[in-house]
């Protein structure tokens, strides 16, 4: 009884968080002018390529797709050595002020971030850095959750390991690349997909710094053509493309994902 | 392996036991000493702390300075004092946009907590595929926004083309504007926020599920509770810590609704989506007015900050459970 209550409701929520999906992907290939909906739009079967065909030609779009890729995979890699650094050195590392660094820093993260986007704006306009990806990607290089969440997972590691490869006469940064890194992966892996989600899904800053259409991140070219007539198939072909990224990912990172929320819930 | 030794003796022979060596040899040791301590430190750490200093705090104190000019993008910046902060108390607009995001939040935490929880009951209730089907549920989590938003506004067109107006036709309901009634606009954000967001609201509840131990469950059975009452009574107390959690994370991320808003409806109709964020990019950006636009962000800030205290002085300890 009380299974076939959790089926029914399981069955229930999972159509409406797949529905959305299902009318991207079926859209996609659905060639129409206006966002119409006749039974055509489900039962049709004549597949239409044409909006990705629209896309792959207009040459536009695939710019929009390399500048989320550069302004994606360059914070990924960097986030997850530099916090990896910095978390193991606040976990592991005596030092002068460590204890005020770190509440600092956890102090800052309570600051919105559409605070920081004003004055950021005024400064990367004297940087040059309008329309160029140095704005979305030199501050993002490292991040306060990552340092937080690698700091917390070491900290529950014993110092043994270290302790011998310094007997061994390991140098630190030896220990740190052949015993901490490892030893992190799984954290390390936490950091680099909530990095990739953030810097692929962000939308807000992009639309302040990047005001040349060439220069759009794939969220604000979509934006931009959000709500147009006509234009629901190649929006829906569009977000079908910038979608597939983040589906691989999710598909085999989830476990990292979920895991990341929950420690991010420890403080 | 004997030559290292040697190496290391030397570095632990405190300088003081060393006499006939002269002064300069013995500072140049201490300075080897030193670097091998705080290498990482020197390499890493204090670059990421200028970076931090001009990327997080210098803007956070620029803004406070802003807010106090009248900045102007070309041209000389005057000091006009509390000008800006004055405006914002006289703004009928800026008020307008405070209680837009109040009634967003009213619409969109409660549902999102109970979503997320009755998910996460269901994930537990020892169904198969358990893990395929959490993930389903957490996949709207890690989709763009605008993607989202882009098939959420065609689902609530206001003709009866729309999606779910032709499902209310099944039951005869009526068809609705939605996005175009000010009325609606603001409750139909905040479903797709709901459904961006329960999937993560359901992974804390799922965690705190599974720390509940079994064995009140059994005595409760014992004593012949029906499910009804054990959940009332073991489950949602026990829940506490999480339901305390997820509201504050979701009351802050409320007050920070943007996307959907820029997204679907401009901040209209009727300014009833213009939510503060919106406002504050509309002030900022559109009209070019940033000097205000910083006060509505400070705003903002403290809006968050009092939430953030809340939750300091309620939580303390209590939440190391999890």
């Amino acid at each position: 009884m009380k299974k076939t209550i959790a089926y029914i409701g399981l069955f229930f929520f999972a159509a409406c968080f797949l529905l959305p999906f299902l009318i991207m992907v079926v859209g996609s290939f659905r060639d129409m002018q206006y966002a119409l909906l006749s039974p055509s739009f489900w039962f049709s079967d004549e597949l239409s390529l044409s909006n990705y065909t629209y896309i792959l030609d207009d040459g536009i779009f695939m710019r929009w797709i390399f500048n989320s890729v550069v302004i994606t995979v360059v914070p990924v890699f960097s986030q997850m050595f530099f916090c990896t650094v910095i978390g193991y050195i606040f976990a592991k590392k005596q030092f002068p002020g460590r204890e005020i660094y770190f509440w600092t820093f956890m102090a800052v993260i309570m600051i919105p971030q559409q605070l920081l986007i004003i004055p950021k704006y005024i400064m990367f306009a004297n940087f040059g850095w309008i329309n160029n990806y140095a704005s979305l990607i030199v501050p993002e290089i490292w991040g306060i959750m990552g340092v937080f969440l690698i700091r917390q997972y070491l900290q529950g590691i014993p110092n043994d390991f270290e302790e011998a490869a310094k007997i061994d006469g390991a140098t630190d940064f030896q220990i740190f690349m052949r015993i901490i890194f490892p030893l992190t992966i799984p954290v390390v892996a936490t950091v680099g997909t909530f990095s990739f989600i953030q810097n692929w899904n962000d939308l807000f800053q992009p639309l302040i710094y990047m005001t040349q259409e060439e220069m759009f991140p794939v969220t604000v070219g979509l934006a931009s053509i959000l709500g147009k007539e006509g234009h629901f198939g190649i929006e829906m072909a569009g977000s079908t493309i910038s979608f597939i990224p983040t589906f691989l990912i999710f598909l085999f990172f989830q476990r990292y994902f979920t895991e990341g929320i929950q420690l991010s819930g420890i403080k | 392996m004997s030559q290292e030794e040697t190496k290391e003796e030397e570095y632990r022979t405190p300088p003081e036991k060393q006499p006939k060596q002269p002064k300069k040899s013995s500072l140049k040791t201490r300075m080897k000493k030193h670097w091998d301590k705080y290498s990482l430190i020197y390499i890493f750490f204090v670059p990421i702390m200028i970076h931090f200093l001009i990327f997080q705090v210098f803007p956070f104190a620029f803004s406070f300075v802003l807010t106090f000019m009248d900045w102007k993008i070309i041209g000389d910046s005057t000091f006009v004092g509390f000008e800006h902060w004055a405006r914002f108390f006289q703004d009928d607009l800026a008020h307008l946009a405070i209680w837009n995001t109040v009634v967003f939040s009213i619409y969109y935490i409660i549902p999102t907590m109970g979503l997320g929880l009755i998910l996460a009951l269901i994930i537990n209730s020892g169904i198969r595929f358990a893990g395929f089907f959490k993930g389903i549920f957490f996949l709207p989590v890690v989709t763009s926004f605008v993607i989202v938003a882009g098939i959420w506004g065609w689902m609530f067109q206001g003709t009866a083309d729309g999606l779910i107006n032709m499902m209310l036709g099944w039951f005869g309901i009526e068809q609705q504007l939605f996005l175009s009634d000010s009325d609606q606009a603001l409750a139909v954000l905040a479903g797709l926020s709901i459904l961006k967001v329960s999937g993560s609201t359901m992974i804390y509840y799922f965690a705190g599920l599974q720390s509940i131990p079994g064995q009140l469950y059994e005595a409760a059975k014992i004593d012949g509770a029906n499910a009804f009452r054990m959940f009332w009574q073991i489950t949602f107390p026990l829940l506490k810590p999480i339901h305390f959690y997820v509201l504050i994370i979701t009351t802050i991320s409320s007050f920070q609704i943007f996307d959907s808003a820029f997204l679907l409806t401009g901040g209209g109709p009727n300014n009833s989506t213009t939510t503060i964020v919106y406002y504050l990019y509309e002030q900022g950006f559109t009209s070019l007015n940033l000097s205000y636009a910083a006060v509505l962000s400070y705003v903002l800030f403290a809006i968050v900050l009092v939430i953030s205290l809340i939750q300091r002085k309620f939580l303390g300890k209590d939440d190391n459970i999890y």
